[in-house]
């Protein structure tokens, strides 16, 4: 507004001095300053930031994406109790019971009595005790940063000899908050291998693949036809029916499945970038053609990579969930989610808590990469 | 045509060849001993030797290679390690199931994904709209297990509507049929709304407004019919993935389809039915994805000149 004062301030100016004519014609300019661009015109990369940040589902997805990251960053924290600690007069308590709004003499909070599994099915609550829940409670010890931080102040904890299941509990006892928690950071390793793998195998063949054509290309798309062939999910249960199940190699497989998706992509975009002028030019001054390749044409087949990515994110976390829920992938007493939710598909009449919740999480986790992943490529798209 | 059918037809080919070499080299790759793999974890000693020799397991890759191809084109996929059965055989039991389970749920995943696409492009950039393009993504996220796990506790456990698994019956089929259609119709519904908002914003769609047409008869008569080209190749690849995604809602459902073989053989360690069941997965596959692209030719001319 100073500028603006400023102009106004001295309306009598004659039209011929110098100054007075400079200062309607910055304004453009600070005004662009003044939102954080360069002056003189927009700068392409923040056209798409803009784009996306005006999305409310990219919006959305950001937000599940961050608070996913926030829990697998802080999870013993966040977490209560350890993922696996076994109590076995507490199997499949529901979420909620034991846990009352009023205390015992009508203070307001939360407050947990004892629960025990009854002999005879259900559980029985022991009404006349109660204790309250507290933030920033002492717990269980943990380390935390790989044993750099020691610590047994947790998010939430019950202020008594009781235990508080947020989520319940699952056959075991566990807490089945914890361990959804603890569990989180398998979601996000698997996904990021996965695309690890995918970009860095699939990336570089594509690019290859599609920069010199003839019959290097040839060879290679008959290669990645090959493993596309193989449906979704079906190409990582071969790997793993072939090198033997388990975490490790699920978290290969799945990346390996991804490796003709990126493949494919890089090759479309390359093959489009490469005989663009730029390129030309840079041959032309006698670049090298694999520097071409990496210097020029690469950071531009970007945004598909970048896309891709996210929604690839998405669909490893699935397939792992899957591939554990049939028992090929992580094994008990691992937390990973899918696992949770096969061990929780035998006790669904019992407690179906046990195999509600994990599914939630991954519900979620995965619904938001998809968000973001949907919504980047609508603000990468450059014919918008 | 005749020229487009037979270059789909070379290319669909190599990937073939790619498949055999997969699966061929699934039980030498994998860690121990391929006899030990192909007789069993518990067969003598004499057995393993009969496999050894049978498949000639000491000679080159090639030879084996060769071997294995001339047994797939006679139909001669070994025998279970399990049950002793023709694997041919248990593959021709199961296969038809696993087919009906695909065709039912890309039925359900048609109708429904094209009425939300519909509905959801009619009415773009409204709360209709953005609900109808979450609950598909919601489709696509949703691990399908888990979906499958509240559906039975709910419409099977609790209100007793349809069996809780098994196959038969057209009951039985209702619940696996909506659980493994259920991310098809995400991206079909998705599909369709990209689709028909693009063609709705054509020059024909503005002439037949023009002329007067009732906005159902532009949409039926007009749009739809060229937006639907892409819904129904994807419609058609997505059931060709199906055939394979079954695994997971076989298992769930208990199934006898392909899919569940493929697993309860895996966590067994039956190699000649592993073998079989990716094969057979993997081709149908492969010829699935070949004559939606001839249809595809078929429906749409500009196809084939490219």
């Amino acid at each position: 507004m100073t500028d603006r004062g400023e102009v106004k301030e001295r309306p009598a100016a004659p039209a011929a001095e110098p100054h007075a004519q400079d200062a309607p014609g910055a304004r453009p300019a600070d005004d662009a300053r003044r939102r954080g661009r360069r002056p003189g015109g927009r700068r392409p990369t923040g056209r798409w930031r803009r784009r996306l940040a005006r999305n409310p589902l990219a919006i959305l997805g950001i937000g599940i994406i961050a608070l996913f990251l926030l829990v697998v960053a802080f999870a013993p924290f966040i977490a209560p109790y350890r993922a696996e600690t076994q109590n076995l007069r507490t199997t499949y308590v529901p979420p909620g019971a034991g846990v009352s709004f009023r205390g015992p003499e009508g203070q307001p909070g939360l407050w947990v009595s004892p629960v025990t599994r009854s002999p005879v099915g259900g559980v029985s609550v022991d009404a006349s005790q109660a204790y309250p829940v507290r933030l920033f409670q002492r717990g269980p010890e943990y380390t935390w940063l790989f044993g750099l931080i020691r610590s047994d102040r947790h998010l939430f904890g019950v202020d008594g000899p009781v235990r508080f299941h947020l989520l319940g509990t699952d056959e075991q006892g566990r807490d089945l908050f914890s361990r959804i928690v603890y569990g989180a950071w398998i979601s996000l390793f698997i996904g990021l291998i996965s695309v690890g793998i995918g970009v860095g195998v699939g990336a570089p063949i594509g690019a290859v693949s599609a920069f010199f054509g003839g019959w290097v290309d040839m060879v290679v798309q008959r290669v990645i036809d090959t493993m596309l062939a193989f449906p979704g999910i079906l190409l990582a249960i071969v790997l793993v029916a072939t090198f033997g199940t388990g975490l490790t190699n699920l978290m290969v497989a799945v990346g390996i499945a991804a490796v003709p998706i990126y493949a494919r992509i890089v090759r479309g975009s390359v093959l489009t970038i490469k005989n663009q002028e730029y390129v030309e030019a840079a041959g032309a001054l006698g670049r090298r053609r694999m520097s071409t390749l990496f210097r020029h044409v690469v950071p531009n087949a970007l945004a598909p990579i970048i896309v891709q990515s996210s929604l690839q994110m998405a669909i490893a976390i699935l397939f792992a969930a899957g591939l554990g829920f049939l028992g090929l992938g992580a094994r008990p007493p691992q937390p990973e989610w899918g696992l949770m939710l096969a061990r929780g598909r035998e006790y669904l009449a019992v407690a179906p808590h046990v195999a509600t919740f994990p599914g939630m999480a991954i519900i979620l986790v995965v619904l938001g990469f998809n968000l973001l992943g949907d919504a980047l490529r609508d603000a990468l798209d450059p014919r918008k | 045509m005749f020229q487009y059918t037979l270059r789909r037809l070379l290319v669909a080919l190599p990937s073939l060849l790619g498949v055999l070499i997969i699966v061929f080299l699934m039980v030498r790759l994998a860690p121990g001993d391929p006899a030990l793999l192909l007789a069993g974890e518990f067969a003598d000693a004499a057995t393993v030797e009969r496999i050894r020799e049978r498949f000639g397991l000491d000679d080159s890759y090639l030879v084996q290679f060769q071997r294995f191809i001339t047994g797939v084109v006679q139909g001669d996929l070994g025998r279970s390690t399990r049950t002793s059965r023709l694997v041919t055989e248990d593959l021709a039991d199961y296969f038809p199931n696993t087919v009906e389970l695909a065709a039912a749920s890309i039925v359900f995943a048609l109708l429904v994904g094209v009425g939300l696409g519909i509905v959801s492009a009619l009415r773009s950039n409204t709360w209709v709209d953005a609900l109808a393009m979450v609950l598909a993504l919601v489709g696509v996220s949703m691990p399908t297990f888990w979906f499958a796990l509240l559906a039975i506790r709910f419409f099977s456990v609790e209100q007793g509507w349809f069996p809780v698994a098994g196959h038969g019956t057209l009951a039985h089929l209702v619940l696996p049929a909506v659980t493994l259609g259920l991310s098809s119709t995400g991206i079909i519904a998705r599909m369709t709304r990209s689709a028909l908002l693009e063609v709705l914003g054509q020059d024909y769609v503005r002439t037949a407004r023009a002329k007067g047409g009732t906005p159902g008869s532009i949409v039926f008569k007009h749009a739809l019919r060229n937006a639907l080209v892409p819904v129904l190749t994807v419609g058609g690849l997505e059931f060709g993935s199906l055939l394979a995604g079954a695994v997971i809602t076989e298992t769930v459902f208990n199934w006898p389809g392909v899919g569940r073989m493929l697993v309860n053989s895996i966590l067994a360690r039956d190699y000649p039915v592993v073998q079989g069941a990716v094969l057979l997965i993997a081709v149908s596959f492969i010829v699935v994805n070949l004559l939606v692209d001839l249809v595809y030719g078929l429906i749409d001319p500009r196809i084939r000149y490219d």
